[in-house]
């Protein structure tokens, strides 16, 4: 601990300059990065210096010296001087920065003497993903995040982030505080990464300063600020190739006709097994001899490229005087899909101005303005029924025919034209806009007295212009020998536009008032604030019929009927308004204590229920300051902590407090068929709604030993209650009070689900350098569990089947305990009336000889994983670096069960290894017309379709180099890098078709893997400062 | 310095204006959506409360496609036929296992939603009936309104009761989230009787209130005094009927007749062009469609394949063979001249009108569901998507609507509630039942028999006879309008019907002539006795905690 406060001193004292030795110069650099501020220092002397901006440094010392590279975020360096040319040292980060100062709600603190439970990224290492959207970079990072990347769909393939988990049966997201600013516009998932300069999430009460929107965690993005110095022009360049992690193996034409016939068999066992297809038929799909009525189609094949283009540019000048500071940016992405011809792109545009001045001595200004322009273009058909019809289309079916006209593919839907502009684009434009002015004065008078505050605007466009073009596809008619067009896309033969805008913008005024002070061994840091925000969304949309030209694609060159014209608006705003404050207080940084506190406002409640108090408490002990721990050598860091606080969510409908009423024009009356206004109850009141409460405990205890060991172990609980969740399984129907299917329910949300949740994080690092290899290695665990105490049943529930002491999201399935073999299986199992042999036999779980719903039972897991985990890796020798996260879950769950049968294709899993008659050891059940109303599928969801999605997976790796400064100096460059990294570039699972990423969130048994992939991006990259 | 410090002062003032805090920053005013204040303030928009009670939720999927359901089930992909034995729906959509016997309470397949529906629409008519007195409007209106809505709750518990048998009868009573929802009141079924004595004493009600005729100021498509008396005949019918034993043929007579007598309504000269005409004389009541209020595309959903169609509801033989031959004899009169290797000729003109079959023209081309080669067989394109049956749907049709890529503009058949064949049909029933077969139900029937051409009932038929004529004349009169369902169940004959296989046909062809083969379109068909009455839905027993009575043997 002296040496580095003795560094410190070091960093300050003016260096002399001894005469006689010669000038040895150098570089500093860390992960392929120049690092500023290393204190260089000859052994046993007082002369030293620091690196400057490039990280070069310049000092007089002579052969045989030895020189000490020093740096409070880094492992303490020697090298001794061998003669005098440049020097290149390469300094490894240490992983417990005790100095080092972290971003938390409304303030920063040094990470010694956080209280919470706040995991931190660096911007730095974002820009290792290669994936652009922010939400992809934090997988396998640290403890106690949970993100699941369910599609990989350009301009749509964030990840879901959970903070530990699943706490709510109610809206589990995550509030993204931008620059200050809660829940801005536009969030963190289309931030340029290389804009960022840290994240911070607050996993704990520590996040009880952002009151009635903090239950669910708190993510903090803090953006690049300007340093004082010279500009610095730094450019970066990305190459990125991107392909799909998995994709299914579908059963080819000779298989799949072969099971079309095993259909027919099962719907008329007296047919026989060739009721579609002859033998002959089936060898010819086999053969290809006949590739105009028999071809063998692998749709993927013919419908998905084996890569997609991704490049990014991003341009940054940053600098600044003392009293005037800059970081502006540039940036670029742009993305492809994975289809031939595809009309996919995401391309987007961004920039960024943040200018810190000082106006005078003690008022402080900041003018932070960002801009940013998310053009999402894709074809008519999207990405969901394009994979669908992939997935579902018959290899029996050609996807061209030889003489080159497209086929009808399934049901007229022909992925491989669906992926293309043929049939219309739809484009969907949005731009973002970001401003925040912020002041602070330092008020005379009394020393650590400031008063500070933002104001915000936040505004977003999106446009959707969606026009649909007719486009012909044929079927062969073998008989007459001719291709019978068939116009599909557009509108009965016309083209047809739909046009939708979406305007939204956020305010937001903040104002506070601090007080920071050291008094003696005793530090105060305290603040009130106001703060208050505003939301007002208003929405417009238009359509045409029947436009005279597919060339025209604009409204009012659509058709002119009143009946080709349609068109809708609407618009809500709410409301937020809060108190908040905080005192945290320190004695001699041994003894930590911090309160916080917030009263929030939400126009989303009733008067009289619109006022909610989140208060916090945390403290922590640094046992390693005492003096009688000293002796203990090993131990270099101990610290204890503990926060308890309660939080609050008011993601919930708006103006649930009054009968809902809306217009909703649906009937026709009269002799011309008018539609008459129609209104609908859509919403009954709950006039007591309120805050979702949510109470956080934390324990932590944090340590560095043996030099190159630090850790980290929490254990968390939460118990949440109040939830905002609705009634509908108590409520019997013949009430009249009857939610309807896929929309928003007519019960209101209640304060009425508790859900309890626990868990341990555990992170252990290790770092350390043999010769000129510097490597670091970290693991993280998160053990996150979800007990659900209340959540609305129905009074007649089954015990087994209740969700009730079980956790969130579980699938409520039949047990399926192998096949019907044989006739003596279906006369020894229960079984459903018309049970056969190649069905899946169900346990009768309660035993009363018959499989009825009261045989499904809950499963252990549903499909966010209650166990994370995720190893870090890093090393530099020399010039060269390297970096990996691998990422993982278990204890996960996911069921898919595929769209198969007359209605779509199988997975070859299914295909190769069905039961049939010729086959009556498959393991899989028999094929049926269609799985979803199958009595082995949908009719009986059934854990045969449920996955172990645990996976360990590669998420990220990178591979650097600097070119050597001496080459570059000579051409102007300060630095070059180059690099190679990739994203999801290996996955271990035993989930054969899908991505066990993929699939929908919840216990929804509706999944049937038609998503667009995952996508592993392997990526070049050139970094350029000047 | 000193302008500094001006600025600063300046720059706090500014900042102390923008939060400002305004006292009602938190009040906002909604603006997508009505209070109920407002709805019961306009007579308007209570209005437009009462017109959407014609309608009423989505509670599955593939159900209300295009718009929300009404009544019974209507156009949708699988029509309610396909849970009888007059089709089978071609996807399965979850009617297969109806047909099969597996119907449970866990697994209604399409059969699910009508309880629910039914009460939440229930409930509204509750409240607007609660609330109406309320509500400033004339004398005349609110009279016309408060018809309009005894007719909805009446028809919602004929939805319920011929599909339930006895149910809750909910009076005026409209429940709230702060009620006790597990009161007794709401888990006690009345019997048959008092359900049927209370819909009928809604529609006296209704009858009494509701305008004769619609006209300008009462537009088609809102319920009339006939519309309300021709329910009350049909649930007079059910009454009567054996599967029900709760009321009188005489009774279910004078309610047939009393729509007879109101000399409104007459047969439509076309019957198959009735199903395309909202505004034929013989609809009683409707639900109609228009641009942007649709249905289903009936052409594409039921199509051939070889028309790019996706055969959805295909006839089964089983109603085929139901259909006489023109000359008024049955197909198993070894008189009637029917040729099993030439099935098609000189047939009822209904069957024309309804079914499509090998040989037939539709659309300027010949069906060919033959094999090998016929391109709306398996060897015609798209083949997953051709029949199973050997027939697919003429009826509804409308030929004017594209097949291909119909979206936006097909979807516009009136769906019909009641029409004047049904009443006829009644009455000859009831009529029969009652005294016997006099000749007002010979003229009865003879009326429907003469529009498509087929000859007089013979006389002298006997009351069993003519009991079975009348049966087979709904079947095929009424075919795929959702009557056979109820028909075969309350004359307690489904054990039989619904346990003959389900037939269809194959046709192949070699050297220019066809053979036609009977065979099994669907395998396992079954019926039990417990399926006379549907299933109570599993989550609904569970909800009142086993306390509502299952029908017996689910």
């Amino acid at each position: 601990m002296k040496k580095r406060f003795l560094s410190i001193f070091l960093f300050l004292i003016p260096i002399t300059i001894w005469a006689q030795q010669s000038k040895i110069t150098g570089k500093v650099v860390s992960g392929g990065e120049a690092v500023p501020g290393v204190s260089v220092r000859v052994k046993n002397t007082n002369q030293g210096t620091t690196t400057d901006n490039a990280g070069q440094f310049s000092l007089a010392a002579g052969v045989g010296d030895t020189l000490v590279f020093n740096h409070l975020s880094y492992v303490t360096q020697e090298l001794a001087v061998k003669n005098n040319a440049p020097l290149s040292i390469s300094l490894a980060a240490t992983s417990q920065n005790v100095n080092e100062v972290v971003v938390v709600g409304y303030g920063t603190q040094k990470k010694a003497t956080l209280t919470g439970s706040i995991s931190v990224i660096k911007g730095a290492d974002i820009v290792k993903s290669p994936q652009p959207n922010v939400s992809n970079s934090l997988a396998g990072r640290f403890s106690g995040v949970i993100a699941n990347n369910r599609s990989g769909e350009p301009g749509y393939d964030n990840s879901n982030i959970y903070i530990r988990g699943l706490a709510t049966t109610g809206n589990n997201d995550v509030l993204v505080v931008v620059d200050g600013v809660p829940g801005q516009i536009g969030g963190l998932q289309r931030l340029d990464p290389n804009d960022i300069e840290s994240m911070s999430v607050l996993k704990d009460a520590s996040a009880a300063v952002y009151g009635s929107r903090a239950a669910n965690g708190v993510i903090l993005i803090t953006t690049k600020r300007g340093k004082t110095g010279k500009p610095v022009i730094s450019y970066s360049f990305n190459q990125g190739f991107s392909s799909p992690t998995r994709l299914p193996k579908m059963a080819d034409a000779p298989t799949y006709a072969t099971i079309m016939n095993e259909i027919q068999y099962y719907t008329n066992p007296g047919g026989g097994l060739n009721q579609f297809y002859t033998d002959a038929q089936i060898q010819k799909f086999r053969d290809g001899s006949d590739p105009l009525n028999y071809p063998n189609t692998d749709w993927q094949k013919a419908t998905l490229r084996n890569t997609a283009l991704q490049h990014q540019h991003s341009l940054s000048v940053s600098g600044g005087t003392e009293n005037v500071k800059y970081y502006v940016s540039l940036g670029t992405i742009g993305q492809q899909g994975i289809y031939k011809h595809g009309a996919t792109q995401y391309d987007q545009y961004n920039f960024r101005s943040n200018i810190d001045a000082n106006i005078t001595k003690r008022l402080k200004v900041g003018l932070y303005l960002s801009g940013r322009e998310e053009d999402r273009v894709y074809p008519q058909t999207g990405a969901g029924d394009i994979f669908r019809s992939i997935y579902r289309a018959y290899p029996t079916v050609a996807a061209i025919y030889p003489n080159g006209l497209p086929t009808s593919g399934i049901e007229n839907n022909n992925p491989v034209m669906q992926v293309t502009d043929i049939g219309g684009t739809n484009r969907n434009p949005t731009q973002v806009f970001n401003g925040i002015l912020k002041g602070s004065y330092d008020i005379p008078g009394l020393e650590g007295l400031s008063l500070d505050g933002f104001f915000s605007v936040d505004k977003s466009w999106s446009a959707d212009k969606s026009f649909s073009i007719p486009y012909p596809v044929y079927s062969y008619d073998a008989t007459a020998n001719t291709y019978n067009k068939v116009v599909v896309g557009g509108s009965a033969g016309l083209a047809s536009l739909n046009q939708y805008q979406l305007n939204q913008s956020l305010v937001t005024s903040n104002i506070k008032l601090n007080f920071t002070r050291q008094f003696g061994q005793h530090h105060v840091d305290a603040f009130v604030g106001y703060e208050q925000s505003k939301t007002v969304m208003d929405s417009l949309s238009a359509s045409r019929l029947n436009f005279p030209s597919s060339q025209l694609p604009e409204l009012s060159q659509g058709g002119s009927a009143a009946t080709d014209k349609n068109n809708a608006g609407k618009s809500y705003q709410f409301t937020r308004k809060s108190y908040i404050a905080r005192l945290a207080y320190n004695y001699q940084e041994k003894y930590l204590l911090e309160g916080q506190a917030r009263i929030d406002g939400s126009s989303t409640f009733p008067k009289g229920k619109q006022y909610g108090f989140f208060p916090s408490i945390s403290a922590g002990w640094r046992i390693s300051k005492e003096d009688w721990f000293q002796p203990v050598s090993f131990i270099q860091d101990l610290k204890l902590r503990g926060s308890y606080g309660t939080l609050g969510n008011d993601n919930v409908g708006l103006f649930q407090y009054f009968d809902n009423y809306s217009f909703s024009n649906q009937y026709v009356v009269g002799t011309g068929s008018n539609i008459h206004p129609g209104i609908d109850l859509i919403k009954l009141a709950n006039p007591n709604i309120t805050w979702e409460t949510a109470k956080k405990l934390d324990l932590g205890i944090n340590a560095v030993f043996l030099q190159h060991f630090s850790m980290e172990f929490i254990y968390f609980q939460q118990k949440r209650s109040n939830i905002l969740t609705q009634r509908n399984a108590s409520i019997p129907q013949v009430s009249g009070i009857v939610n309807p299917f896929g929309s928003d329910p007519l019960v209101p949300s209640e304060n009425i689900g508790k859900v309890n949740s626990n868990g341990i994080e555990a992170t252990l690092g290790y770092n350390n350098a043999a010769g000129d290899v510097h490597y670091h290695i970290g693991g993280n665990f998160t053990y996150a569990k979800s007990k659900i105490i209340f959540i609305d049943e129905a009074a007649g529930a089954l015990d087994y089947q209740r969700q009730t002491g079980r956790p969130l999201n579980t699938y409520l399935l039949y047990n399926a305990i192998g096949i019907f073999r044989t006739q003596a299986d279906l006369d020894n199992y229960p079984h459903l009336p018309g049970a056969q042999l190649g069905d899946l036999i169900y346990q009768d779980y309660n035993g009363d000889k018959q499989i009825t719903a009261d045989d499904a039972t809950r499963t252990k897991y549903g499909n966010i994983p209650e166990i994370t985990y995720g190893i870090v890796l890093g090393a530099d020798y020399k010039g060269f670096d390297f970096s990996a996260v691998l990422a993982g879950q278990t204890h996960v769950s996911q069921y898919v069960l595929p769209e198969s049968g007359t209605i779509g294709n199988f997975y070859s899993s299914w295909a190769d290894n069905r039961w049939s008659p010729n086959n009556p050891n498959g393991s899989y059940p028999r094929a049926d017309n269609r799985a979803s109303a199958s009595i082995n599928g949908g009719l009986y969801n059934n854990t045969f379709w449920l996955n172990n999605a645990s996976f360990l997976r590669l998420k990220n790796i990178e591979l650097g180099y600097n070119i050597n400064a001496d080459i570059l100096s000579r051409i102007k460059i300060s630095g070059l890098r180059v690099y190679a990294n990739a994203f999801n570039l290996f996955t271990i699972t035993k989930v054969k078709d899908y991505d066990p990423e993929g699939g929908p969130t919840g216990s929804s048994t509706s999944s049937s893997g038609q998503f667009y992939p995952q996508q592993r991006i392997v990526n070049v990259g050139v970094n350029v400062k000047f | 310095m000193k302008t500094k410090n001006i600025l600063s002062i300046g720059l706090i003032a500014i900042a102390g204006i923008l939060v400002s805090c305004k006292k009602n920053y938190l009040d906002i005013t909604p603006t997508d959506r009505v209070p109920d204040v407002a709805v019961l303030a306009d007579s308007a928009l209570f209005e437009d409360f009462v017109i959407n009670r014609y309608m009423s939720v989505k509670l599955q999927d593939k159900e209300g496609e295009g718009t929300n359901p009404g009544f019974g089930r209507g156009f949708e992909y699988a029509m309610w036929s396909a849970l009888t034995d007059e089709s089978i729906y071609n996807n399965d959509d979850n009617t297969w296992l109806v047909q099969r016997g597996q119907l449970a309470p866990e697994n209604t397949g399409i059969a699910g939603t009508i309880w629910g529906r039914s009460y939440r629409s229930i409930r509204e008519c509750n409240y607007a009936l609660n609330q109406i007195d309320s509500v400033a409007m004339s004398v005349g209106h609110r009279t016309q309104l408060r018809g309009e809505l005894h007719f909805i709750r009446a028809f919602r518990y004929q939805d319920l009761i011929r599909n339930y048998g006895g149910v809750v009868l909910m009076g005026d009573k409209v429940y709230n989230l702060e009620d006790n929802l597990g009161d007794d009141a709401l888990f006690t079924r009345a019997t048959i009787k008092q359900s049927i004595d209370y819909a009928v004493s809604e529609l006296d009600s209704a009858i009494a209130q509701l305008p004769l005729a619609n006209d300008d100021s009462w537009q088609l498509g809102r319920a009339t005094k006939g519309a309300a008396l021709a329910l009350k005949s049909r649930l007079l019918l059910y009454a009567a009927s054996p599967l029900y034993n709760a009321g009188t043929w005489a009774n279910a007579a004078a309610a047939a007749k009393a729509v007879m007598d109101l000399g409104k309504y007459s047969l439509d000269a076309s019957y198959s062009g009735l199903f395309l005409n909202a505004n034929s004389n013989e609809i009683i009541f409707e639900r109609q469609y228009a641009i942007g209020a649709r249905h289903v595309c009936l052409e594409i959903s039921n199509g051939p394949n070889g028309y790019n169609g996706w055969a959805g509801n295909t006839p089964l033989q089983n109603l085929v063979d139901a259909y006489q031959m023109s000359n008024g004899k049955d197909i198993t009169d070894p008189t009637s001249g029917y040729n099993a290797q030439n099935p098609y000729v000189n047939r009822d003109a209904r069957f024309y009108a309804t079914i499509l079959y090998n040989g037939a023209t539709y659309r300027n081309s010949t069906v060919q569901i033959y094999t090998p080669g016929g391109k709306d067989s398996k060897d015609g394109p798209s083949n997953w998507n051709t029949t199973k049956t050997g027939y697919y749907l003429r009826k509804y049709m409308d030929d004017r609507n594209p097949i291909d890529n119909p979206w936006n503009v097909a979807g516009l058949q009136p769906w019909i509630y009641f029409r004047y064949a049904e009443v006829l049909l009644n009455y000859a029933e009831a009529q029969n039942e009652a005294v016997g077969p006099d000749g007002t139900v010979y003229n009865a029937i003879n009326l429907i028999r003469k529009r498509v051409n087929q000859p007089d009932l013979p006389a002298g038929l006997s009351q069993t006879q003519m009991r079975d004529a009348i049966r087979k004349e709904r079947q095929v009169e009424l075919a795929f309008e959702e009557h056979r369902f109820y028909d075969v169940r309350r004359w307690k004959i489904a054990d039989v019907t619904e346990n003959v296989p389900a037939y269809g046909i194959d046709v192949t062809t070699s050297g220019g002539s066809y053979v036609y083969t009977r065979k099994v379109a669907l395998s396992g068909r079954a019926f039990a006795t417990k399926h006379y009455w549907l299933p109570i839905p599993r989550t609904e027993i569970q909800a009142s905690n086993n306390r509502i009575t299952q029908n017996t043997g689910y």
